[in-house]
């Protein structure tokens, strides 16, 4: 099924629409699948951003094209335009913002005005911070629209595979449906000049001057 | 603060939270797609491990001239049972994408990171995403004890490939007396390279004229 700005790829594939608030991590958790890096600066998205992102299952490869859009109204661009054709959805929230989560209710109506009966997850971001304002017990919006709710961290990788498991198993119709290793394949030989080594020695031993970022221990066990 | 009463209850908040994540709470929705169960390969069927460790890795920004993540998950250390190869295998947790797939080479060297001792960093011909990339990674262990570990057996197997291929070199040598017929043909093809390169030569020399 071929949409709309989207090449076709001979395995399913699903376009999964995600908004909510500016700031609330949107792109940040789309670009920590995409890359796995950590993006600490906050640049508003203009519009929308569409990033292909693969995974393996027991069933198969599946892509989710991810239509990362603007939270900010003045950078909204075709505002729900983007919607249209959306086969599910991720609503996020920032758990340090009560306003965000406040927002929620909106950006639910307007996202099914354009989908209707899509599976849809309520994320509620940045849980690894400890002064949050809007507590677990406190989200409640999900029971009364039938929304998965997922608490996640995109910092601390806290549950940032479920959305994803949620929403795909949904589409198959499958609750066994899970994620299995990536195949690795062979790396071909290589063949390495002592003039390219040195010159890479070089600029290793410069690179291990540089900091590594987010020095938290608690992240490897 | 510290009061058991409230502590006890923040406990039974996580717990009912962990709970229910997992009750399904989404609308029943039509499936769009039907999809068959298959076979899983994971790559690694001919290979025997020889390390198996959680780690973080990261990939070294020449542009931003900044380390970034790369992943969270467990590093590999995987040999060949028939070629004897050995390359590092590290897939992310959860999603069991992957995040470095390369050959532990002869020229493979381990550096320590100048912030920790729980961190190492090399140069390597990485293959993750399926096309050959230079990248500098550098990687963090749990513990100094696990890093060492990793970057010891790292230039072991290093120090031991360099040994295979000074094998490979010697039988190599055995022929010698085969390839010195074919460097004689080498040579005469040289020769017919220069001759032909004369007449460039003379047309320069008329260009100056």
């Amino acid at each position: 099924m071929a949409l709309p700005n989207q090449q076709t790829v001979d395995y399913p594939s699903f376009k999964l629409v995600i908004v909510g608030d500016g700031g609330t991590g949107k792109t940040t958790f789309v670009k920590r699948h995409l890359t796995g890096e950590f993006e600490k600066k906050y640049e508003p998205t203009i519009g929308v951003e569409v990033h292909p992102l693969d995974f393996f299952t027991n069933c198969g490869k599946i892509r989710f094209y991810c239509w990362d859009t603007a939270g900010q109204e003045k950078f909204g661009g075709l505002r729900d335009g983007y919607y249209i054709h959306g086969q599910c959805a991720i609503i996020m929230f920032d758990v340090t913002s009560r306003l965000t989560y406040k927002n929620v209710p909106t950006w639910h109506r307007d996202l099914c005005r354009v989908c209707e009966n899509i599976p849809i997850v309520l994320c509620g971001n940045k849980v690894d911070v400890k002064n949050r304002q809007v507590k677990a017990k406190q989200v409640t919006f999900h029971r009364k629209k039938n929304l998965q709710y997922y608490e996640v961290s995109a910092k601390s990788n806290y549950n940032f595979e479920k959305p994803f498991l949620y929403l795909a198993r949904k589409l198959a119709g499958d609750g066994n449906l899970h994620f299995v290793e990536t195949p690795a394949l062979a790396p071909p030989d290589v063949t390495i000049d002592l003039a390219a080594q040195q010159q890479h020695e070089a600029e290793l031993a410069a690179a291990a001057a540089q900091p590594l970022p987010d020095d938290d221990d608690d992240l490897i066990e | 603060m510290a009061d058991p009463a409230e502590h006890r209850e923040e406990e039974e908040e996580a717990a009912a939270a962990a709970a229910g994540e997992d009750e399904d709470t989404g609308a029943q929705v039509a499936p769009i797609v039907k999809l068959e169960e298959v076979a899983v390969t994971t790559g690694e069927e001919d290979e025997e491990v020889l390390l198996d460790m959680k780690s973080k890795l990261y990939r070294f920004d020449k542009e931003g001239n900044q380390w970034k993540e790369r992943g969270t998950g467990t590093v590999k250390l995987l040999k060949h049972k028939e070629t004897g190869k050995v390359r590092l295998v590290m897939r992310q947790a959860k999603t069991l994408k992957i995040c470095a797939n390369h050959l532990v080479a002869t020229t493979t060297k381990m550096q320590e990171h100048a912030g920790s001792d729980k961190s190492c960093v090399w140069h390597a011909l990485d293959f993750a995403d399926g096309e050959l990339k230079e990248e500098m990674f550098a990687i963090r262990f749990g513990s100094v004890e696990n890093c060492k570990k990793f970057r010891e057996m790292v230039e072991e197997i290093a120090e031991q490939q360099g040994k295979n291929e000074e094998k490979e070199n010697e039988e190599v040598s055995s022929t010698a007396g085969l390839v010195e017929k074919l460097s004689v043909t080498e040579t005469k093809k040289e020769e017919n390279a220069e001759k032909e390169e004369t007449p460039a030569e003379e047309d320069k020399k008329d260009a100056k004229e």
